[in-house]
């Protein structure tokens, strides 16, 4: 058993911290909201540099060959800083839809390129239907002209306006929710036959709607091959899991720092309002909160990459409502701590809520884990 | 970073587990299945299988009866009891007082006194509470003065957990009623059996007799029996008191118990169908197991982690409040799953009916003893606001 970061992970940790300090302070965020921009340039440039776009990638490709435990610290990181980096749509949904769907003639064609940055690529699989029913593809694929035509909707598909390719999924015969039928396919952003309506999530970050209309897709491997193609979607939905729980528990962290700062500075009634016992309790129910989600961070991150233990089904759905649950709690109790300045979106601790609210609601809510482990208990 | 076992720690814990399963005598393992507390013969008897193999006090030296395990070891050891579920060792002896003597105490203490609690030839409790001295420890009364060889000691001691089953108690005592409330305090261990002691059964709302109020009137204790110095006794409490962490989470009781709320869920009944088929109570037992796992890792990563240690040192406290928290969460799920056949006051005779509703009322005692749920705030609070 070992919880420690190796020195790697350590030392790739501390520089994207301090980059993340210096180009995404929370007033430097809230300037990039409200210019409109989708992400810093040059932050996603500067991920490119610490190698942290290549760290997903296999090393035959240009990349690292991370998982998703070097991931944690990173993604702990980008949830502190409330980051709106396409890193999660991207190099690790996309990327892990890839390495684990795609043959090798697509990963070599794409993770290269996506290892250095320079090309974004967006996972295209949720359904307004299937809500948090993991596997509910309606989105039908169809052979055409010696080609493949997608027809269907994806909805708040992350960084979707960033993308220059989608990886989709689509159906090629069975019903929506059947486990098997389904293929993965690459749709470029700039075919004729794809809509993209841009939005923004309530936490500021932006993704999309995805309207597919005989687009033109690319299999990514042989389509016939269900299995593949359903270990690829769980595969990529268990790296999805691992780093958001990651992301909420470094959001967590940040609300809970910013509580404590707080309880420590505030004057009322003259003393500072951190002596009192009613608050300080508070504080305390939050910090057991927050090592309980940075506890199932850890257990997400290791059932990630250990795919195949015996623990690991079982530990992602618990990590994935754990830590909803948790961090939820500690960004709640933050806001309490903070009164009516808690509540103004000039300040940063109530968006660590909008975050994790996000979080909660991608790959499954902690209702839906709740009530798939309940399902398992039969 | 990883979550697994060592090859030779798998190898321990089925060591364990054989052993276990091989020892045990399955009308313990039955009683304690059902709910029942540990007969005061059920724990000496399994103590004295485990002393044989040194796990009676695993994180001793082998000198005392030991096996100097190291804290991944202990908490193997701990989980595979619970699992079982088996008798604990007797904590005031094993947990508490041996560790405070061999910090504290001399040469001759630990000889005479360490094998005897690793084999529960003697039992002890602790004499900390007093009626005037619940959470606030260190303002106790009972005093002893110092006469020739003897302290004689007279004062009142409360929620004396086993004294009734006690052969010799550990207390604190005030032997400087001038000093700090800290500072005049001394530890002694005192046979139960001399003059002046009387013991007073209080039953608690489980209906049981686990605690008592302990008397002392001009009771003479020969001054050998103090441990440390005179007037240091805080140091010893406030030893003890931290000491005891391996055990703190309770992560295995939470499974064992969480795992016969399955069990029981799948045998109860309501209108001809088990209640494991309502999607609420297993979403309740789901999520239950979700925040003990989290509670699982937590604990490995605080006790076999320097760098966490060193991060939150009141660790222990973030351990308790969760632990005690789970546990009276799954007593309470317990006593609705048997519901209204769980109401019938039984004889604890009944070995396949075990005390659910009465142990859930007990489980309230876990947010109180061992420092409330109110105190650990306090701890963790001072730790992090400041």
């Amino acid at each position: 058993m070992n919880f420690e970061l190796n020195e790697d992970q350590a030392a790739l940790a501390e520089s994207l911290s301090r980059l993340l300090a210096d180009r995404y302070g929370f007033e430097k965020r809230r300037a990039l909201t409200a210019s409109g921009a989708a992400h810093d340039e040059k932050t996603w440039a500067g991920l490119a540099e610490l190698g942290l776009t290549a760290l997903p990638v296999p090393e035959a490709l240009g990349g690292f060959g991370g998982g998703a435990r070097d991931l944690l610290p990173a993604m702990q990181a980008f949830g502190r800083s409330l980051s709106m980096e396409p890193f999660l749509a991207s190099a690790v949904l996309a990327g892990t839809a890839l390495r684990l769907g795609a043959d090798e003639a697509m990963q070599t064609r794409l993770l290269p390129g996506m290892a250095s940055g320079e090309i974004v690529s967006a996972w295209a699989h949720d359904e307004p239907a299937g809500r948090h029913a993991p596997l509910w593809v309606e989105t039908r694929a169809e052979r055409k002209d010696g080609g493949w035509k997608l027809d269907g909707i994806k909805s708040n598909v992350p960084a979707g306006g960033l993308a220059r390719y989608f990886v989709v999924s689509a159906r090629i015969a069975g019903a929506p929710a059947d486990a098997n039928g389904c293929a993965l396919f690459l749709v470029d952003a700039k075919d004729a036959g794809v809509a993209l309506r841009e939005f923004r999530l309530v936490d500021d970050t932006a993704a999309g709607e995805l309207v597919l209309t005989q687009a033109a897709a690319q299999p990514l491997a042989n389509p016939e091959d269900s299995t593949r193609t359903r270990l690829a979607i769980q595969g990529t939905v268990a790296a999805g899991i691992a780093a958001v729980c990651a992301d909420m528990s470094g959001a967590a962290q940040a609300a809970f720092d910013l509580a404590m700062d707080y309880l420590r500075t505030r004057k009322q009634f003259g003393r500072l309002i951190g002596e009192n016992q009613a608050l300080r309790h508070r504080a305390s129910e939050m910090l057991v909160s927050l090592e309980m989600a940075r506890s199932m961070a850890m257990a997400a991150a290791v059932a990630a990459d250990d795919a195949s233990a015996e623990d690991s089904a079982p530990d992602l759905h618990r990590a994935k409502l754990s830590v909803a649950r948790n961090a939820r709690n500690v960004a709640l109790g933050a806001i309490q701590l903070h009164g009516g300045i808690g509540m103004t979106e000039e300040y940063a601790v109530g968006h660590y809520l909008r975050r994790i609210h996000v979080l909660d609601q991608m790959f499954g809510d902690a209702d839906a884990h709740a009530a798939r482990l309940a399902a398992a208990l039969l | 970073m990883d979550l697994d076992l060592t090859p030779e720690q798998r190898a321990f814990r089925d060591e364990v587990r054989t052993f276990i399963r091989e020892k045990l005598p399955s009308e313990i393992r039955e009683r304690l299945r059902a709910g029942h507390p540990p007969r005061k013969q059920d724990t000496v008897a399994w103590q004295r299988i485990l002393n044989e193999r040194g796990w009676a006090a695993p994180h001793w030296p082998k000198r005392y009866g030991g096996a100097d395990l190291g804290p991944m070891e202990r908490l193997i050891l701990l989980d595979e009891a619970y699992r079982a579920p088996a008798p604990l060792p007797q904590a005031f002896n094993v947990g508490m007082l041996g560790p405070v003597l061999m910090k504290f105490g001399t040469p001759a203490q630990c000889d005479h006194f360490l094998p005897r609690l690793a084999n529960l030839d003697i039992w002890f409790c602790q004499g900390f509470s007093e009626p005037g001295s619940g959470s606030d420890l260190a303002s106790l009364r009972t005093a002893a003065r110092r006469e020739g060889d003897h302290y004689i000691v007279n004062g009142q001691k409360i929620w004396t957990t086993t004294a009734h089953l006690a052969d010799w108690v550990f207390a604190l005592v005030r032997t400087d009623t001038e000093a700090r409330k800290q500072e005049g305090i001394s530890f002694l261990l005192i046979d139960l059996r001399t003059p002046g002691i009387t013991i007073r059964p209080i039953h608690s709302i489980d209906g049981e007799h686990h605690l008592n109020e302990v008397f002392f009137d001009e009771v003479r204790v020969p001054v050998g029996n103090l441990v440390g110095q005179e007037n240091k006794g805080w140091d010893c409490a406030k030893f003890l008191l931290s000491n005891e962490r391996t055990g703190i989470a309770n992560v295995g009781l939470c499974r064992e118990r969480l795992d016969y709320a399955r069990e029981l869920a799948g045998r109860y009944t309501q209108a001809g169908k088990p209640l494991l088929d309502d999607p609420k109570l297993r979403a309740d037992i789901a999520m239950l197991e979700a925040e003990t796992r989290a509670l699982e890792i937590t604990n490995w990563r605080f006790l076999l982690t320097d760098s966490e240690q060193k991060r939150l040192p009141a660790f222990a406290s973030v351990l308790k409040l969760k632990g005690t928290e789970l546990q009276q969460e799954i007593n309470a799920l317990l006593a609705r799953i048997v519901g209204p056949g769980g109401l019938e006051r039984r004889s604890a005779d009944e070995v396949t009916h075990g005390p659910i509703a009465p142990r859930y009322f007990l489980s309230r005692a876990a947010s109180i003893y061992g420092g409330t749920t109110e105190v650990q705030k306090d701890i963790l609070a001072k730790a992090i606001v400041g």
